[in-house]
């Protein structure tokens, strides 16, 4: 098992109308983690709180495999990458050149050519004052500084909120490339169903501030399946991992399952047609995972043995 | 290198599964040749839309069958495929589309002697073509 870069444990946080948490997890390097969650749902303030800007009421984080509980050191720091949900005020009057000639200074890893070509291809406007920018031109230059010092952990908060389907496309590009040049490990937080499918190893849900745990993407898109079964619908409602099930006509019943594999074995076994299957969309999947079927192999928490990553 | 494998992602097959056996096809059958060099995994699972993790367990079942190598720091390599691993594979591609053939002609309630005689004439066909079009 690789060492884990963050690890929460009883994570929780109380805010004004809830509570977030308890949230457990441990985050292995080199992966891409997708956050999902509705607005207020506790995405960001989960970012936060793995940069201490926001602290826990309960529970313990880790970064590295330490707990840094009286603050995170600067060379730390240095090795966190962050695109905020919403953009730095302190910026606001300075140029891109100039804020990063400023984040240089505090990054020694800071890669100016990196950042330069990065900026030439997100057409970033070097001499613009970074408030006078279009809201996608600003979050370019974000995306732009957070991985000019190579950031082994990337925190991205919606970084796609105000691209264009172009500048978005190149972004997903970007960090793609960085993936496949350097051991980055992303927390991506977003809410475009795309970007998850495209980029993220994980999926990560958060649900009115309740941890709903983290899943393998492609585990997800094995497992639930919507099967067309060419047997009477009485015959399949004792089966286990069965979300719903609906006679379609005469000896067809459609059947949305969480566990594909195993459902076809019971069904060939049994002497039962598979007439179709379809792969549900990411976001059917969510849908049905807020409304509490539990992914196979989750990834909770409590019944989890810490530092695994339970595969099915 | 590209490798050319495509994933239906509706199939009731797993990823995994599906990637695994046509690159294990592609090796066997000698269209990605001995030597080599296969993408990083990163690089497969972005070309594919899959996950890092999907990849790396294709590459690691591959490993252990002996079709693949991984050189620290170079990366994974197609490893030689030895004849008789060709030819049992030759074999069992062969088999398989046959038996789907058969299941297709039963489902139909083809005879047995109904289907040996198409057999013969397809054979007859596709070996002498010359001569089967001389006939019709």
């Amino acid at each position: 098992m690789e060492q884990s870069i963050i690890r929460m444990e009883g994570v929780t946080k109380q805010r004004r109308h809830k509570t977030i948490g308890p949230i457990d997890l441990a985050l292995p390097k080199g992966y891409v983690y997708g956050l999902i969650g509705e607005n207020g749902s506790g995405k960001s303030t989960l970012i936060h709180m793995l940069l201490q800007t926001v602290f826990p009421d309960s529970g313990r984080i880790s970064w590295f495999g330490h707990a840094y509980s009286k603050g995170i050191p600067t060379e730390v720091r240095r090795q966190i990458g962050y695109v905020a949900e919403k953009s730095n005020l302190e910026e606001d009057n300075l140029t891109a050149e100039e804020a990063a000639a400023f984040r240089a200074y505090w990054y020694p890893e800071w890669d100016q050519p990196y950042f330069e070509k990065l900026c030439d291809l997100f057409q970033v406007p070097k001499a613009t004052r970074l408030r006078k920018m279009s809201k996608g031109e600003r979050r370019k230059y974000e995306i732009a500084a957070a991985l000019a010092p190579h950031p082994k952990l990337l925190l991205l908060d919606e970084p796609s909120s105000g691209l264009d389907p172009f500048a978005w496309k190149m972004m997903i590009e970007v960090l793609r490339e960085c993936l496949q040049t350097e051991d980055t490990t992303i927390v991506l937080s977003t809410h475009i169903i795309d970007e998850v499918k495209r980029l993220a190893d994980y999926v990560m849900l958060i649900h009115h501030g309740k941890w709903m745990g983290m899943a393998e993407k492609d585990s997800l898109l094995d497992n639930w399946k919507e099967v067309w079964a060419g047997c009477p619908e009485a015959d399949l409602e004792e089966l286990p991992n069965i979300v719903q099930t609906q006679q379609e006509s005469h000896g067809v019943t459609r059947v949305v399952t969480t566990s594909c594999r195993e459902l076809e074995q019971i069904l060939n076994d049994s002497g039962i047609n598979v007439l179709k299957t379809r792969a549900l969309e990411l976001d059917e999947i969510l849908t049905l995972w807020v409304q509490g079927y539990k992914p196979a192999g989750v990834q909770e928490g409590e019944e989890q043995t810490h530092g695994t990553i339970k595969t099915s | 290198m590209w490798i050319p494998i495509q994933v239906n992602e509706n199939s009731a097959e797993p990823l995994y599964h599906q990637i695994e056996s046509q690159l294990r096809s592609l090796i066997i059958s000698g269209q990605i040749e001995e030597g080599t060099l296969l993408p990083s995994i990163r690089e497969f699972a972005n070309g594919l839309n899959c996950s890092v993790i999907t990849v790396r367990r294709v590459y690691q079942d591959l490993e252990s069958e002996g079709l693949l190598r991984t050189k620290q720091g170079t990366g994974t390599f197609v490893a030689k495929v030895g004849t008789s691993q060709r030819e049992v594979f030759r074999r069992e591609a062969v088999e398989e589309a046959l038996n789907h053939a058969v299941d297709v002609g039963m489902s139909v309630k083809c005879e047995e002697d109904e289907l040996r005689e198409l057999f013969l004439s397809i054979l007859k066909r596709k070996y002498h073509p010359e001569k089967g079009e001389g006939e019709a």
